[in-house]
């Protein structure tokens, strides 16, 4: 009977830790997301201005508007990193 | 193939006389980009040949006529321009006069339309009113008032007090007619302007109001008639003369184009100069037939100096396979004349990234379709280029959906008991991967992370380092052995650097001191090839790295998406009755986006990957477009 409580109990530990993982992973995604998109907000739309003058700036347009993207797949490589 | 086409500088001069004949020459060549001439002291910019005006008045009726008709620009077969030349002006007279008459009708009509209606407007105010409008005007001794009072304002009650010698009547719309003895028209006139009278004008017309606005409805709807009638005439007219519009449009352009182009060369009082650009290998083809056109009477040579790269104008050359790929280029610049052309280089990468992120047989032969269907509905070399590249990018998605064996995020494999979407195939696991992971046949993406993560940062290496490697012979071309060394191998020696520290961390090196040494080696050398600013650039190397492996990244988000979508009208299916109706609907909108997302998210990253962190290494870009004088021809042909 006592053993069987010890064993609940540690599945209830394993399982929170788990769940708390998921979350930090979760965490480590959304907030790196929000910080792409504030930063590439701002960019995006000067790009778009730019470019609508003068077509010629696409190219360069888009390269400046990812730059930011980077920190997301940061985000991403630590929330599998986490997850594993 | 990784380089522009080479050009030369040339020059054409020669007698007036036979200036004609040489921009005929040139015309048919199509290689030669004309520099545009802007005058000095002892030449001036030349006239047009003669014929110049004609042509262009004749290019502008048929212009107003095209946009009069309403002629889009569909792809038909080609006209011998021979033959159209010969017949091209009687026929345009023909078309100018059928088109002007059916022009002036059309205007009449919709003039006399748009008058019935003004009248239709004026009358229907009195409709419902049973008196000859001729009898509302033309008293001595009567005053007519036609209006409208405000809302619940009774005007036979204050007339009482007044007169009662007068005559009142309402219509269907609220209008009245009132009629008094002239005697009585200022207080009558006061009465209303209390009950705020609103004139309203009686149409100069005999007739009572219903019996007119019957006959002019009906005149309306013959007017309407006619023009309708006159339009299918306009498009029979349209049908019948389209591709001859369209052909002769073609061959005055072309026309005009050649008899203006003295406008832009350089001639004298007898001679004329041609400067341009040509590509190398077409040279001697021009000079001996421009020679063969005039007898000898024109003297072409190549100009030998120094080329300053920014005036060069640049022709990809690339093999026809490559060719659509240009257009990926022409997004970001065309490569400067001494530069790597990195097209080559793209149509590998880009196709590989793209298939490696979407790897699904089932977006695959959706977007296959999707683009083959297109390729050959939507004409232009626009298009044409943009469903090649994608045709490209869906053969490689479907190599490597094979690979992964998934068909709209289904599997097709079974694994570990849970079956696939085709009974009896499982999955064979090969050898070890890495962080305890076994790589199988088919690769299952989700349950391979570690080993895909790894396998993606390691592509981003090789990647990256060619774009260096590439950067190096930029560098060496343009500034010689030391900058390219300093500037470009640098990094490459700073990479295996941060690679023997990590492995030093890891373990799998003794030691982290020859790995610090070459990463302070790698430093100094950047420092001195690039200045201060290289070592905030140092972390870049890093981030371009991680930056691949959004190759597995966003391939797990499509993924997801699909798998979603395939447990989601699973649910419903299950359920039966009705539901499955709904689960049909999941399956299909659900997919329908996702496919559109795989064209964009896959697209996108890809592209990315090329510019931003290939690019960077080593493309400028920049060069001038080569836009040869000539005329790439549609609807004719010679």
């Amino acid at each position: 009977m006592v053993i069987d409580i010890a064993t609940a109990e540690l599945d209830q530990i394993l399982a929170n830790q788990a769940g708390l993982v998921a979350i930090g992973a979760g965490l480590a995604v959304g907030l790196a997301g929000l910080g792409s998109g504030l930063a590439e907000k701002d960019i995006g739309s000067a790009a778009v201005g730019a470019f609508t003058e003068k077509e010629e700036l696409f190219g360069k347009g888009l390269i400046m508007t990812v730059i930011p993207e980077t920190i997301v797949i940061f985000g991403f490589v630590i929330a599998i990193m986490m997850l594993l | 193939m990784l380089k522009p086409k080479q050009m030369s500088k040339v020059l054409l001069t020669g007698h007036k006389d036979v200036l004609e004949p040489t921009i005929e020459t040139l015309h048919d060549l199509y290689t030669l980009h004309i520099e545009e001439y802007v005058g000095d002291d002892y030449f001036h910019i030349g006239t047009p040949l003669s014929g110049a005006d004609e042509g262009s008045k004749k290019l502008l009726k048929l212009r107003s006529i095209a946009s009069f008709l309403g002629i889009k620009k569909p792809y038909h077969k080609p006209i011998s321009a021979r033959q159209l030349s010969s017949e091209l002006e009687g026929k345009l007279e023909t078309l100018g006069d059928v088109v002007s008459g059916k022009l002036g009708r059309k205007s009449q009509i919709e003039a006399d339309l748009k008058d019935v209606q003004t009248e239709i407007h004026e009358i229907e105010a009195f409709s419902g009113i049973p008196v000859d409008l001729d009898l509302c005007r033309g008293y001595n001794t009567l005053h007519v008032f036609a209006g409208t009072v405000m809302k619940g304002a009774d005007v036979r009650a204050g007339l009482t007090g007044i007169t009662d010698e007068y005559q009142f009547i309402t219509g269907n719309t609220g209008v009245f007619i009132l009629t008094v003895p002239v005697k009585y028209r200022e207080q009558v006139a006061e009465l209303l302007a209390e009950y705020g009278f609103g004139e309203v004008k009686i149409p100069a017309i005999s007739g009572t109001p219903d019996d007119l606005i019957n006959e002019l409805t009906s005149r309306q709807d013959s007017l309407a008639k006619d023009l309708e009638s006159l339009s299918s005439e306009i498009d029979s007219v349209k049908a019948e003369y389209e591709d001859f519009i369209l052909a002769s449009e073609e061959l005055l352009s072309i026309e005009t184009q050649k008899k203006e182009t003295p406008l832009v060369i350089a001639t004298s009082e007898h001679t004329f100069v041609i400067d341009g650009w040509i590509p190398d290998d077409e040279f001697e083809t021009m000079r001996s037939r421009v020679e063969e056109a005039t007898d000898n009477r024109v003297y072409a040579t190549i100009v030998e100096e120094p080329v300053d790269e920014a005036n060069v104008p640049i022709e990809y050359d690339n093999p026809k396979i490559v060719k659509p790929m240009e257009a990926v280029m022409n997004l970001y610049a065309r490569p400067k004349y001494h530069e790597i052309d990195p097209t080559t280089f793209v149509f590998i990468a880009f196709p590989l990234f793209y298939g490696m992120i979407l790897g699904d047989i089932g977006y695959g032969l959706i977007l296959l379709g999707i683009s083959l269907y297109g390729r050959s509905k939507l004409h232009g070399d626009g298009w044409n280029s943009l469903f090649t590249v994608l045709i490209y990018c869906n053969i490689v998605t479907l190599i490597f959906g094979i690979l992964y064996a998934e068909f709209l995020g289904f599997p097709l494999a079974g694994l570990h008991g849970h079956p696939g979407l085709i009974p009896g195939w499982e999955t064979i696991t090969l050898f070890a991967g890495l962080g305890g992971e076994h790589i199988t046949y088919p690769i299952h993406r989700t349950h391979l992370v570690t080993t895909l993560l790894v396998l993606t940062l390691l592509i981003g290496v090789i990647h990256i380092n060619i774009g260096l490697i590439a950067g190096f012979r930029n560098v060496l071309v343009k500034h010689g052995m030391k900058a390219a060394v300093l500037e470009k191998i640098a990094w490459i020696i700073l990479q295996v650097g941060i690679f023997l520290l990590l492995f030093g961390v890891m373990g799998v090196v003794p030691s982290m001191l020859p790995g610090a040494a070459i990463f302070v080696l790698a430093v100094i050398m950047l420092v001195a090839g690039e200045g201060g600013t290289a070592i905030i650039e140092i972390p870049s190397v890093l981030s371009n790295i991680l930056s691949y492996s959004r190759l597995l990244a966003v391939g797990l988000s499509s993924i997801g998406i699909a798998t979603a979508v395939n447990i989601m009208s699973g649910m419903m299916f299950e359920s039966g009755g009705l539901f499955i109706v709904v689960a049909v609907i999941i399956f299909i909108l659900g997919h329908g986006l996702n496919t559109a997302l795989s064209i964009i998210a896959p697209g996108l990253h890809a592209l990315r990957l090329q510019y931003v962190e290939f690019f960077t290494k080593f493309y400028e870009g920049g060069g001038r477009i080569y836009n040869p004088f000539g005329y790439k021809r549609i609807y004719t042909e010679e």
